[in-house]
């Protein structure tokens, strides 16, 4: 493939307006995702994450009958979820794991309900597997306000969130309030979720929720590192897998998704210090 | 007269209905050394947790220099070196990242550390040795060298309360003198000291005070009045360690 092509492949499909939405859509939720990402692998939060994401079904759902804005109904359904787990943890012996499984499924179910008895037309194709490429003028607002705020959110507690994830007791013993900062977090996953829906749909946000950061943590050991490259994997993929849908006239989301755990088995392979091959040619220096 | 520094009054502890610590009462007066010694399981951690005010008591109080846990870490007056088992040491951050953690209570909502902090932080790993490492990830650390960036971030706290829960386990003898002495250096300097250890060999060298505990305070005070052979068979039920008591 000459250059000349590689141009074409990428400029040619941006004649069409949906296309130039698309892929800027795709740009900014691979961002945020990514960014989010690093904090989501290294809490362990990937359930979690997951949870969340499946939980937002119904209020998608209720959104289009209501029309109102997608993003809030979703996110009110996010944050109850996130809430409802809290709540049934503390208030019962049911350990975390099946809190979080039970409480996902029954949010989902309800969602599943809501769209069979719906009197509107709601495309449950788009909202399981989302539809970047077919995003309306007012969702990619509603997208682009959600992403600013979390990204804002972020930078701004950057550090807090990064001691909360390393070492709570010591930010307790310092005086953070640790119990905000989970729900802080919560609601910044909440968020996420929401703005990437239209991307990648419920089923596969999880996987923008921690693959560029599982990506980074094994090619940097420095916090700042990781996150660059978290970002750089997560846009590259949600950008080049945008442009292959288009060309293969396969699913957006699909293929984004597919393309980032490419990288993310690239980097498990050849990763110069993490790898498997540095790690098994370590191995063999050390045996005698 | 030495004033109290931590003030522990009638102290019960349950979680989920199991009482761990029973009417535990003890007084450590400030610019001190005492060595917290009891079993596993003895509820030497929940003390720790209680006077760092983790977990709320059924009952009694803990007081800090007369006040409440509260207001004590806002003012990062406590420091906490927590045991190694605690730590993720595969997390993304170096041990000067770990050291700055120690002055977030200082900075402002960004925690953009300032020269005085950058300054604090390379003071703080001066004094434990651990300078040419600053930049070294936290996993790529021996044993005493982890105990050691833990220690620096304490000092970097500059809490004049410092909590050490099994700061020798894993760390050879040479850490270990050092260590002591540089806890000795900061109890001269008017810093009271809390410090759970197994190593019962050790305590007469380097402790004023010794704090017995088993499921309650059984006894504690001055090394030399608490820290008998009686003492030692009560808290440890009978199963007294001898060969470290031979040691002596």
């Amino acid at each position: 493939m000459d250059m000349q092509s590689v141009w074409q492949w990428f400029v040619a499909p941006l004649q069409y307006e949906f296309m130039v939405k698309a892929v800027v859509v795709s740009a900014m939720v691979g961002l945020v995702c990514a960014v989010l990402s690093c904090y989501m692998t290294l809490k362990g939060w990937a359930l979690m994450g997951d949870a969340v994401s499946h939980a937002v079904m119904p209020g998608v759902v209720l959104a289009y009958i209501l029309n109102i804005p997608f993003a809030i109904g979703a996110f009110v359904f996010g944050l109850s979820s996130v809430l409802a787990i809290g709540f049934i943890k503390s208030k019962t012996r049911i350990k975390e794991d099946t809190v979080i499984g039970l409480v996902f499924t029954g949010f989902f179910a309800l969602g599943l309900v809501l769209v069979s008895k719906s009197p509107s037309n709601i495309d449950l194709q788009h909202i399981l597997f989302g539809n970047v490429l077919g995003i309306p003028d007012r969702d990619i607002v509603q997208t682009a306000i959600v992403s600013l705020i979390t990204l804002a959110i972020i930078l701004v507690l950057r550090k807090d969130l990064l001691l909360f994830c390393f070492d709570p007791t010591h930010a307790r013993s310092i005086g953070l309030n640790v119990t905000a900062l989970n729900y802080t977090f919560l609601t910044l996953l909440s968020l996420t979720i929401v703005a990437a829906l239209q991307t990648v749909g419920i089923i596969l946000v999880v996987a923008m929720l921690v693959t560029p950061g599982a990506v980074g943590y094994l090619l940097s050991d420095r916090f700042d590192h990781m996150t660059w490259i978290a970002i750089a994997s997560g846009v590259f993929s949600s950008v080049v897998g945008t442009y292959i849908s288009y060309h293969i006239d396969g699913s957006t989301g699909g293929c984004i998704v597919v393309l980032q755990t490419l990288l993310f088995v690239i980097a498990m392979i050849f990763a110069p210090k993490h790898g498997l091959l540095v790690r098994s040619s370590k191995r063999l220096n050390e045996s005698p | 007269m030495k004033s109290i520094s931590i003030d522990v009054e009638n102290l019960t502890v349950a979680y989920n209905g199991k009482v761990a610590l029973h009417e535990a009462t003890v007084q450590l007066s400030s610019s001190s050394i005492s060595g917290l010694v009891g079993m596993n399981g003895s509820g030497k951690s929940t003390l720790f947790k209680a006077i760092m005010g983790f977990i709320t008591p059924r009952s009694g109080r803990v007081l800090i220099n007369g006040l409440p846990v509260r207001h004590v870490q806002k003012q990062s007056l406590i420091a906490y070196v927590p045991q190694s088992e605690e730590v993720d040491w595969n997390f993304p951050v170096s041990v000067s990242d770990v050291v700055m953690m120690g002055r977030y209570g200082y900075m402002n909502l960004l925690r953009i550390p300032r020269t005085r902090d950058r300054r604090i932080v390379a003071e703080s790993l001066a004094r434990v040795q651990m300078t040419e490492f600053k930049d070294r990830q936290i996993g790529e650390l021996s044993g005493g060298q982890k105990k050691r960036a833990f220690l620096a971030r304490a000092l970097a706290q500059q809490g004049k309360i410092l909590l050490l829960d099994e700061p020798f386990t894993g760390v050879d003898v040479k850490t270990e003198k050092a260590m002591v002495d540089l806890l000795i250096e900061l109890r001269d300097q008017g810093h009271t000291i809390l410090i759970s250890t197994h190593d019962l060999a050790s305590i007469e060298t380097f402790c004023d005070q010794v704090v017995l505990v088993n499921k309650t305070i059984l006894a504690y005070g001055s090394t030399a009045d608490v820290f008998t052979e009686e003492n030692l068979t009560r808290t440890f039920g009978g199963v007294m360690p001898h060969q470290l008591r031979k040691q002596n």
